[in-house]
């Protein structure tokens, strides 16, 4: 990396194949190759298995492939604890942490529940009480539900990605109704929209992630980088916002 | 690293190739809020990164009304010729005959601009036939939407009257869209020579553009970026970094789209 060069820290990447579009064998090897064909220093990397298989095997996998990679950070997906497959909802919150996943994912459409409702409430919950936080993509909740979870878990910091060129509308509501609610670059894909978010809420509620390899990383790459945003707005989307999302000690008052 | 690769990691404008973007709209949109649609907001994008013309067809022409629209696509090449050139829209229900008697000819309009998805009518049907028989005689490129899976605009209808008019260039706006769509606009376009795709979408990649360079060569790919609906520099990011050689992305990025407006007079 050139002295010099904004930071790229990529909070949304995924390893393993996918069903329906040929992203490649999905590996750490492969991950790697593509961080670095477009300059992304780091990652917060979840599992396909999780997502589209099997949350606790996918979670379980994924410790053991980032194992020895340091520009790589595990990412679990959580359930809600109703059928018992978190092992419970404390024990899947400190589980995380002594593992030293950084940031719990949820897909309340794929895998079956209401992120705000009271099945998901335990386990949300916990990890509130553990300061991890949580990254959902808009196409699996809804945006009053993101509003609900925010007054039900007012310590949860909640990154919503994959807002698509849609939903300024919505988004604007509800970061101007929370504080801890962020978006993530990962098809952030409004027509000057990320100039028009920073301008409003300030570059702080914005967080860098590409949503690779389902999408291309180079997107969330030139449009930051190309962006209208100053230098300290770059460096702090492109990783000083995640850093500290993913600093797990309280801030001062 | 490529000389517009340096140029965004330097956070300028590049300016190592002419970018031509084939594909953009202007004004509001009713569905959705679009920061700053207008020339000007558009303008300043493309000074940020150094993309010197785009081919619009205002957002008033597809959604709404194609005679008010395009005398606004009109006003819009009048005060930045330079920059824009015009798609003329054609409505299937507003009188198409009409619009293209009164701008077909005028030289701010570079090509059609067909929406079937937005009008709930196929790109196949007989409301279009005056279209396809100005692009054979004019040479003019006609950019129709697509996306696989459509009643209206999938990859079979362009390919339906890509036979039935062989001598009309077809720009595939969006290349179907989806990963499925991707493929079968390829597939579409190595039967029909004059099927050119174009690249912007949601869901596209660079891999999925090298492919295509790969397959039909760089003559046969353009680049579009749907702005201001969609934000101009995510198509724009996926050429930066594909696996092309700066002769096929600059092809891409601007030569192509120019030699064909090039061959029509246009």
């Amino acid at each position: 990396m050139s002295e010099g060069r904004p930071v790229l820290i990529d909070a949304d990447v995924m390893l393993g194949r996918h069903p329906r579009r040929d992203v490649g064998g999905g590996t750490v090897t492969e991950l790697l190759a593509a961080m670095d064909r477009v300059g992304v220093a780091e990652a917060v990397v979840g599992s396909m298995t999780s997502w589209l298989h099997d949350p606790e095997r996918g979670n379980r996998e994924l410790l053991g492939l980032l194992a020895g990679q340091p520009r790589l950070s595990p990412c679990w997906v959580m359930l809600p604890d109703t059928c018992g497959e978190n092992g419970g909802a404390a024990a899947f919150a400190a589980s995380a942490v002594e593992a030293g996943v950084v940031a719990v994912r949820a897909f309340p459409r794929d895998h079956g529940y209401d992120l705000d409702g009271l099945d998901a409430a335990a386990v949300l919950d916990a990890v509130e009480s553990v300061r991890l936080p949580l990254l959902v993509d808009a196409g699996q909740t809804t945006w009053p539900a993101v509003e609900a979870l925010t007054r039900a878990h007012p310590g949860l910091r909640i990154v919503v990605s994959g807002v698509g060129y849609r939903m300024l509308r919505q988004i604007s509501g509800v970061l101007e109704r929370t504080g801890l609610v962020s978006v993530g670059l990962a098809d952030l894909s409004s027509h000057r929209g990320l100039e028009w978010l920073a301008a409003r809420f300030g570059a702080g509620r914005l967080v860098f992630g590409t949503g690779a390899p389902y999408r291309d990383p180079a997107e969330a790459v030139t449009r930051l980088l190309w962006s209208e945003l100053g230098e300290r707005e770059v460096a702090a989307v492109g990783a000083g916002n995640l850093r500290r999302l993913l600093t797990r000690e309280a801030e001062a008052a | 690293m490529n000389e517009l690769t340096t140029a965004l990691w330097e956070r300028r404008p590049q300016q190592a190739t002419r970018i031509v973007d084939a594909h953009a709209h202007a004004g509001p949109y009713s569905v959705f809020f679009i920061p700053d649609p207008d020339p000007a907001g558009m303008i300043a994008v493309m000074d940020r990164c150094g993309v010197a013309h785009a081919m619009l067809s205002s957002h008033l022409a597809i959604q709404l009304d194609a005679a008010k629209g395009n005398a606004a696509t009109a006003g819009i090449v009048d005060r930045a010729p330079d920059r824009f050139t015009g798609y003329l829209t054609v409505n299937p229900w507003q009188d198409p005959i009409a619009e293209l008697d009164r701008w077909g000819g005028d030289p701010r309009f570079g090509g059609v601009k067909l929406h079937p998805d937005l009008h709930d009518y196929p790109l196949t049907g007989a409301r279009y036939a005056p279209v396809w028989e100005y692009a054979e005689l004019t040479g003019r490129p006609v950019l129709t939407h697509t996306y696989s899976g459509s009643p209206y605009n999938d990859l079979p209808a362009v390919e339906e009257v890509a036979g039935r008019y062989p001598r009309a260039t077809i720009l595939a706006g969006h290349s179907g869209v989806t990963p499925l769509g991707i493929d079968e606009s390829i597939e579409v376009a190595e039967r029909h020579e004059r099927v050119i795709l174009e690249v912007c979408g949601s869901y596209n990649t660079g891999a999925d553009i090298a492919r295509m360079v790969r397959r039909l060569g760089s003559h046969r790919v353009v680049y579009g970026s749907d702005f201001p609906f969609i934000d101009l520099r995510m198509s724009l990011g996926r050429i930066l970094f594909s696996d092309l050689t700066d002769n096929d992305r600059a092809a891409v990025l601007g030569g192509t789209i120019t030699a064909l407006l090039g061959r029509t007079g246009a």
